[in-house]
């Protein structure tokens, strides 16, 4: 175990993971409060399933790495359902149900063009041992990002996330910052389905702050109860995973959510109201 | 109006799906004045408000001549939200994020906001665990940062107990009237609002009638108001 510890801070390769990892896990834990007091879990996993679309048509245009219009394509997707939520009555879980399936379709359909093309896999699941120094100032800039909104924003968010006609009476121009959300989350997610996949990325938006909210009466303590599950479970998992030879995205969201259930083990002891009938 | 009037509102309309929801309301207020907004539910009351803030587009002309403060409806919010008073009406009180801490001064701000309104000790208290009597204390106290000079309660007795809301509305009277903002209190509940307001304006989608409240509050204008809605003569309360 020491020696698969100490070959994260010795050996190069190994130590951009580490700090792939432990960014990737920085940025969501950071905004994991935001997106689960605004209620937008399902939206971020709406974004995560468009970026398969992104990956596949940047194989088809022959890009070397899909990253840019993976991207690409999550930012588009996300601003597309911030705007037709603007300007329909469905309701939002509705609209991201139409997103997802749409996208995840287009998705598939465009990668059974791109026949043959193993990294796929690796997007879905998480290809940790693939991440790179590009990957590392990628994710280095998502995790400034996530640090500025909340530093800026976090205020306006949570008075949102309270409740929008108050935000909104006091002067807070809600769709603006509805836009804001949408767009940084789907920036966020894009760039970290390239650390830990596409199926993973979800939970790492939304366990963390799922967690210590729990454990928390006060917001603060949910801020930083979820950075520090983040960044356990990004650790945990990742040092678990070389330990036990396991793959490491799947490994971090496991660490995440037991951690999560251990907290709501502890929940009654922190006195939590239930909600009013 | 002699002076320059607080609150000025010239052939206001507001409309929704080509159906009017207000029309054509001219209003003046002046400062100091206690006000109630008194109509049936679906009266336009509410839209009226959002108007006067600039929620909602309008036509005509609207004029506010000072600070504006306001308590929305019933606020729905997410009760299993960790977040106490003091760190919710920080988030209004300071830029800096309320995650990062509570600056000493915002503490100080927030307690004396709260110290207005009689709930100094609700400041640690969790914002899911409120009653509604406590919540709408913790809502004007926010709503009286920077002292409005116009204060608009929408509603500020739904979801309150008989007690709570009668101390409420004493508050009201106590600490925002008596410090010269004017108040406009809406409310369907005309039994709650007739004692403490000197001016009761009916809504009913056009403007019905205004004036001093002993004088308007008869059964013939009440009916002509509230189309024959009966429950207004009563005071009434949902549980």
């Amino acid at each position: 175990m020491p020696d698969v510890i100490l070959g994260y801070f010795t050996d190069g390769w190994q130590a951009t993971i580490l700090a792939c990892v432990v960014l990737a896990c920085l940025s969501s834990g950071v905004l994991s409060p935001i997106v689960v007091s605004s209620r937008m879990a399902f939206f971020s996993d709406a974004v995560a399933h468009s970026t398969l679309a992104g990956v596949a048509l940047g194989m088809l245009l022959g890009f070397g790495s899909p990253t840019t219009t993976m991207i690409g394509f999550a930012v588009v997707v996300a601003l597309l359902i911030a705007t037709l939520r603007q300007y329909t009555t469905l309701s939002l879980d509705s609209l991201l149900g139409v997103a997802m399936a749409g996208s995840l379709a287009v998705g598939v359909l465009l990668y059974h063009r791109t026949k043959g093309y193993s990294d796929l896999h690796g997007y879905l699941f998480g290809a940790v041992s693939l991440l790179g120094t590009q990957d590392l100032v990628i994710l280095a800039a998502n995790a400034v990002l996530a640090l500025v909104m909340v530093g800026l924003f976090a205020n306006r968010f949570l008075l949102l996330a309270v409740s929008r006609p108050l935000a909104q009476a006091r002067g807070v121009p809600v769709a603006r910052y509805e836009y804001l959300l949408i767009v940084v989350l789907g920036l966020v997610v894009a760039v970290g389905v390239r650390a830990v996949g596409l199926l993973m990325v979800n939970a790492l938006l939304i366990v963390p702050a799922a967690t210590s909210r729990n454990v928390t009466r006060t917001v603060a303590g949910m801020f930083w109860g979820s950075v520090l599950v983040a960044l356990a479970s990004g650790l945990i998992g990742l040092f678990g995973a070389g330990w036990l030879g396991l793959t490491e995205g799947p490994s971090i969201v496991v660490v995440a959510v037991v951690l999560f259930i251990v907290s709501q083990a502890l929940r009654p002891l922190f006195g939590h109201q239930v909600a009013e009938a | 109006m002699a002076t320059d009037p607080l609150l000025e509102l010239k052939g206001v309309t507001v409309e929704a799906g080509g159906k009017a929801l207000v029309r054509d309301v001219n209003l003046s207020l002046g400062r100091g004045e206690m006000v109630a907004l008194i109509g049936p539910n679906g009266a336009g009351k509410t839209t009226l408000l959002r108007a006067i803030l600039g929620l909602m587009r309008y036509r005509g002309e609207i004029r506010v001549n000072g600070r504006v403060g306001y308590v929305p409806q019933r606020v729905q919010y997410d009760r299993t939200l960790p977040m106490t008073v003091l760190e919710f009406l920080a988030l209004t009180l300071q830029r800096a994020p309320v995650v990062f801490g509570i600056s000493q001064a915002t503490k100080r701000k927030a307690l004396g906001l709260l110290e207005n309104v009689g709930a100094a000790k609700l400041a640690r208290s969790s914002l899911g665990g409120l009653s509604g009597g406590e919540l709408q204390r913790v809502m004007l106290a926010s709503a009286l940062h920077g002292t409005p000079e116009l204060l608009l309660l929408d509603e500020p007795a739904a979801g309150v107990d008989i007690e709570g809301e009668a101390t409420f509305l004493e508050i009201i009277h106590d600490q925002v009237h008596h410090k010269g903002a004017t108040v406009v209190l809406v409310s369907h509940d005309l039994s709650v609002v007739s004692d403490i307001t000197d001016r009761v304006v009916c809504l009913n989608v056009d403007l019905k009638c205004e004036g001093n409240a002993k004088d308007l509050l008869t059964a013939e204008r009440i009916a002509e108001v509230f189309g024959g809605h009966k429950a207004v003569y009563g005071h009434h309360h949902h549980h």
